[in-house]
């Protein structure tokens, strides 16, 4: 579920603060904290195990956890076909988050003098909003159809109860009755060991891996995102113990956006491996390497001046790749590492891509055509030229999160995040600008335990920083983004 | 006056004395493994592998507490919904019963038995297969599990059966497998050919009164205790303890107990194991035993 | 969990200490005045008050060969035994307070024999004294497995052996006093008792007599245990050489 998954380039008008409302909140919660739970209860309910047996703390998994997930969500035991559970028996599981959220960011203000309006955008200004929200609603359903052939369906509801389709996905399991052969075809997270679907973070900026979501300032890719729930067909194969996994999916180049009017005509490819390690005493150490490259149309061909939707041509390359490891110091600490060096072709680093006709804010019109002046993404038309000494932007990006795990009820988490731009498109730009700085400590405490509801205290704090992608300043000069967020909740599962 | 004032502390050390030993002795009832837990004694040795009880109390509740319960008494939360036959009821390991042995049926199974089940888990029960778990873990979990029961401080594990090497597999063994079969009459539960529906299979209960089902050798699940030709051996010399399953160490000849593991496996169909047993069993046309010669 | 102290531990220790040295010296004390006057024994009936309860039929036909057995003599529970004057058969008495020293731990060197036959126990209930070597046969041509069910935290470990027809002896033995409930899981109706027993002990035959052989002059608590009534006891004394009396009625349900 990403509640907050919007990028940070829509940030939302802020208002007041309520340092009340978070008192309240934290002694509520520090009142009502008594004794445990949560997985999917979906599984849990099935196989009788409590959420503690696959998640580190729900929903991250741990090895286990992975184990059940790589095998199509099966234990094995030859009981996994449904025919075998009480027929009662339905594999639903719906959550939702009411929290208490606060929010502050930097944003451009009009100055008023005497009631009148004396300047549009001519201060800076922090402006802090907080309030009581609910996140969206999520129904996973999963399971097996029958012994070897599993499902994943997760209709998704915003806070405003629209639905889209996050992950919808069919798979036929160790096909040949080996665990090297698995398919899947649908709308699914992609292999990520350190995956975004299964992050505790909730906030708009901490809710989501800045590494697997970085495009450089200007660019026009949006098709480079590994945390997204993406459209294609992946194979997996593990050993029988799980150590080793690899996988490799063929993507439509959509970031994971249904039906074809995006990235048509253009695929990518996603490879993973990791190699898990016993280390004794410390535990089972995880390392693996990514890499995910594809291409993405550049050119939407017009009708009349409109972009016909499906038309993308002109496809250009990109690339992202890096390392993960998760590496475990004893039964308490872990800490999780992505890498990624990431590179985008010239063309997209001068903003072409994406070339849909949308007033980049998701609204159509259909004077949308290179016009970056309205926002208009730009489209590769015949004859069009890179302005010259274009280059490939390239950048590296880091992800560390670390986790204190007290007790199989108890979490503490720790992520910071760094993007460094290494070459910018254009030369003569300044070389960090776009570079990212992020910061997050989250903790997770579940009461109580049980193989059948998951119910959990949530509480976040985040700090993020981007050079030069701030509030333009009345000098002219540009600010950097610097937005923190405070936020507290439960969140629950059934 | 001295012995007066030695009097009353030393009798008041008697009552308190007698008063914690009495709490002690509740507690202990209770929870009598509190000394154990505490005791280099609490320890399991897989390989080289040392495992530790104490550690093992937060994968214990992490992984294993919500079927087999706090006490380690079978009692999880989870119990109840288990319904037999379909389902095992999991294990109580203060009576410290269990099946998958390398031992004599009627004595401990070894560390390396436990850590074997563990890793294994049990086919058509909900105890999966915790080999995800790093080798450490399963080993501190092994002594953990022996912390439940008293038995371990007083009984020793016993000798694993001596298995000589596998023979060649030959026509004349599954044929003498099969002899086997019918002289020890595991039809009388397995049935003739091997689907579990002997005359005797229905009424089979486990020490729980629960009822239990024998194994199928047809269906293509796994035996319980593992599935290599080793497996298969230990299992029917060793019987499962706490199932209708007995030991046949008395009346089956080592040598002949590898006829019988041969036969079975051209029962089975086809898996990664049997290809020549049932080869075998092809050609030479087996045909089910009869269950009364006599008649 | 919980822990213990230190302190805790020590005050334990200290009244364990106490303890054996009491038992130590009681136990020596004792030992020495038994070692003299002959021994004597105890005596009686055990009869049923009462109805004898229908003994049911066994539906045998799971397996033929059983039936052939009992083609002219049909097969019975045998929950409850009746003989003649209402004695109860099957009941096993033993000495359960007042034994000590050699008396309480000298082992019989006989071996009591269990037998199937005909696809039911014989005896049906065996006694034993702790310690003491059992034998279980089978003069059956059928399979049975033998599978006495104790609760293993009494030092009594379960055990499951399979006897297919020509079977060899098992010889086992018990480490403490219970009635352990034996079965056969081929033959579900077939069901029996080891009764392993602390010191001499004896079992009642259908006439409801018994005799324990082998009992010190003292005072003693005398247990009657049926495997449907349960237990009963008496107090009876022994003088050197005599024959003490205990007759018990068990009320049927």
């Amino acid at each position: 579920m990403r509640i907050w998954a919007q990028s940070h380039l829509c940030q939302k008008p802020p208002q007041a603060s309520s340092i009340l409302a978070a008192a309240f909140t934290l002694i509520f919660l520090i009142l009502s904290a008594s004794q445990s739970a949560s997985a999917l209860p979906a599984f849990a309910r099935k196989y009788g195990l409590r959420c503690s047996a696959c998640h580190e703390s729900w929903p991250i998994l741990n090895n286990f956890g992975l184990k059940f997930r790589d095998n199509g969500y099966q234990l094995m035991n030859d009981r996994d076909a449904p025919i075998w559970q009480n027929p009662a028996y339905w594999p639903v599981t719906f959550r939702i988050t009411p929290i208490w959220h606060r929010y502050s960011a930097l944003s451009n203000t009009d100055t008023y003098s005497g009631g009148t309006l004396t300047g549009t955008n001519t201060a800076v200004t922090r402006i802090e909003s907080s309030g009581f929200d609910l996140s969206g609603l999520d129904f996973h359903t999963g399971g097996t159809l029958e012994k070897n052939i599993s499902f994943y369906v997760l209709p998704s509801s915003d806070s405003t109860a629209a639905f889209h389709f996050e992950t919808v996905m069919a798979r036929l399991d160790n096909i040949g009755n080996s665990p090297w052969l698995n398919v899947k075809l649908g709308r699914f997270e992609l292999n990520n060991l350190l995956s975004e679907k299964r992050m505790v973070q909730l906030t708009a900026n901490g809710g989501i891996y800045q590494t697997y979501h970085f495009i450089p300032v200007g660019d026009g890719n949006i098709f480079g995102q590994m945390g997204d729930n993406q459209l294609g067909m992946e194979y997996l194969g593990h050993s029988a113990d799980d150590r080793t996994r690899i996988s490799a999916a063929l993507l439509s180049s959509s970031d994971g956006n249904v039906n074809l009017i995006m990235g048509s005509n253009s695929y990518s490819g996603f490879f993973t491996f990791d190699q898990g390690i016993d280390a004794g005493k410390l535990g089972v150490q995880r390392v693996g390497a990514y890499a995910f490259v594809g291409e993405a149309a550049t050119y939407y061909r017009t009708s009349g001046g409109v972009p016909i939707p499906g038309s993308g041509i002109g496809n250009k390359g990109f690339s992202r790749v890096g390392f993960t490891g998760q590496l475990y110091l004893g039964p308490h600490f872990d800490l999780n590492v992505v890498t990624q060096h990431g590179e985008d072709n010239a063309w997209f680093g001068q903003g072409y891509g994406n070339a849909v006709a949308t007033n980049g804010n998701g609204a159509a019109t259909a004077t949308c055509i290179n016009d970056p002046a309205i926002g208009c993404p730009l489209d590769n038309v015949p004859g069009t030229t890179l302005p010259p000494g274009s280059r490939a932007p390239t950048w590296n990006g880091y992800t560390f999160e670390a986790r204190y795990v007290v007790s199989p009820q108890f979490m503490i988490l720790g992520v910071y995040e760094a993007e460094r731009m290494s070459q910018q498109a254009t030369p003569g730009t300044p070389g960090n600008l776009g570079n990212i700085n992020n910061w997050t400590i989250a903790y997770r405490y579940n009461p109580f335990m049980t193989s059948r509801a998951g119910f959990a205290y949530h509480g976040e704090f985040n700090v993020f920083h981007q050079n030069g992608t701030g509030p333009t300043s009345p000098s002219g000069a540009p600010t950097n983004t610097n937005t923190d967020e405070l936020l507290f909740g439960i969140d629950f599962d059934f | 006056m001295h012995t007066n004032l030695l009097k009353w502390p030393l009798l008041l050390s008697v009552v308190v004395a007698l008063c914690f030993s009495t709490a002690a002795y509740a507690q202990l009832t209770t929870y009598q493994l509190q000394d154990w837990l505490n005791s280099p004694a609490a320890s399991s040795h897989v390989g080289d592998i040392t495992g530790n009880a104490k550690a093992a109390a937060l994968p214990y509740r992490r992984f294993c507490v919500g079927c087999h319960g706090e006490l380690g008494d079978g009692n999880g939360e989870n119990a109840v919904w288990f319904l037999t036959p379909l389902y095992a009821q999991p294990r109580n390991f203060q009576l410290a019963i269990f099946k998958c042995r390398s031992t004599p049926t009627g004595t401990l199974p070894t560390d390396q038995d436990l850590y074997d089940t563990i890793g294994r888990g049990m086919d058509r029960s909900n105890m999966p297969a915790w080999i995800p778990l790093s080798k450490q873990e399963r080993a501190d979990l092994v002594a953990w599990i022996k912390h439940y029961s008293p038995r371990w401080q007083t009984e020793k594990a016993g000798t694993p059966i001596q298995i000589p090497p596998e023979p060649e597999i030959t026509p004349e063994r599954v044929k003498a497998g099969q002899d086997v079969f019918a002289r020890m009459q595991c039809f009388k539960c397995h049935g003739v050919q091997g689907k579990a529906n002997g005359p005797s299979a229905s009424t089979l209960t486990d020490d729980l009164s629960q009822p239990i089902a024998p194994f199928n050798f047809t269906d293509g699940s796994r035996p319980k205790c593992g599935s290599t030709d080793v497996d298969i051996y230990r299992i029917f010399m060793t019987g499962l303890d706490g199932t209708p399953m007995p030991s046949f160490a008395d009346n089956i000849k080592p040598d002949e107990a590898w006829d019988l593991v041969f036969y079975l496996r051209s029962l089975q169909p086809h898996n990664a194991y049997n290809e020549k047993e049932r080869q075998i069993a092809n050609q030479l046309g087996l045909k089910p035993v009869n269950p009364n010669p006599a008649q | 969990m919980k822990r213990q102290d230190n302190s805790k531990l020590a005050a334990v220790s200290v009244c364990l200490l106490l303890c054996l040295v009491v038992a130590g010296l009681s136990l020596s004390l004792t030992n020495w005045e038994v070692s003299a006057a002959p021994e004597g024994k105890i005596t009686g009936t055990v009869k049923l008050d009462g109805t004898a309860p229908h003994m049911k039929g066994i539906d045998m036909s799971k397996d033929p060969w059983c039936v052939k057995q009992h083609a002219n003599d049909p097969a019975h529970l045998e929950l409850v035994v009746v003989g003649k004057d209402n004695g109860l058969g099957n009941v096993v008495l033993y000495i359960s307070e007042g034994l000590s020293g050699d008396a309480l731990n000298a082992k019989p060197t006989a071996v009591p024999v269990f037998d199937q036959k005909n696809c039911l126990y014989t005896p049906h209930v065996l006694a034993m004294d702790v310690g003491q070597e059992f034998k279980v046969e089978t003069s059956d041509q059928t399979a049975h497995n033998i599978h006495p069910e104790p609760n293993p935290l009494t030092g009594n470990i379960p055990w499951n052996q399979s006897q297919p027809p020509g079977a060899p002896p098992v010889t086992k033995s018990w480490k403490a006093v219970e009635m352990i409930h034996v079965k056969c899981n081929i033959h579900p109706w077939m069901s029996g008792y080891f009764a392993v027993v602390k010191g001499p002990y004896a079992i009642t035959g259908e006439d409801g007599s018994y005799t324990i052989e082998n009992v010190p002059p003292g005072s003693y608590t005398v247990t009657a245990w049926q495997e449907t009534y349960g237990n009963q006891t008496a107090k009876v004394t022994v003088a050197g050489g005599q024959s003490a009396k205990a007759d018990f009625t068990f009320k049927a349900k």
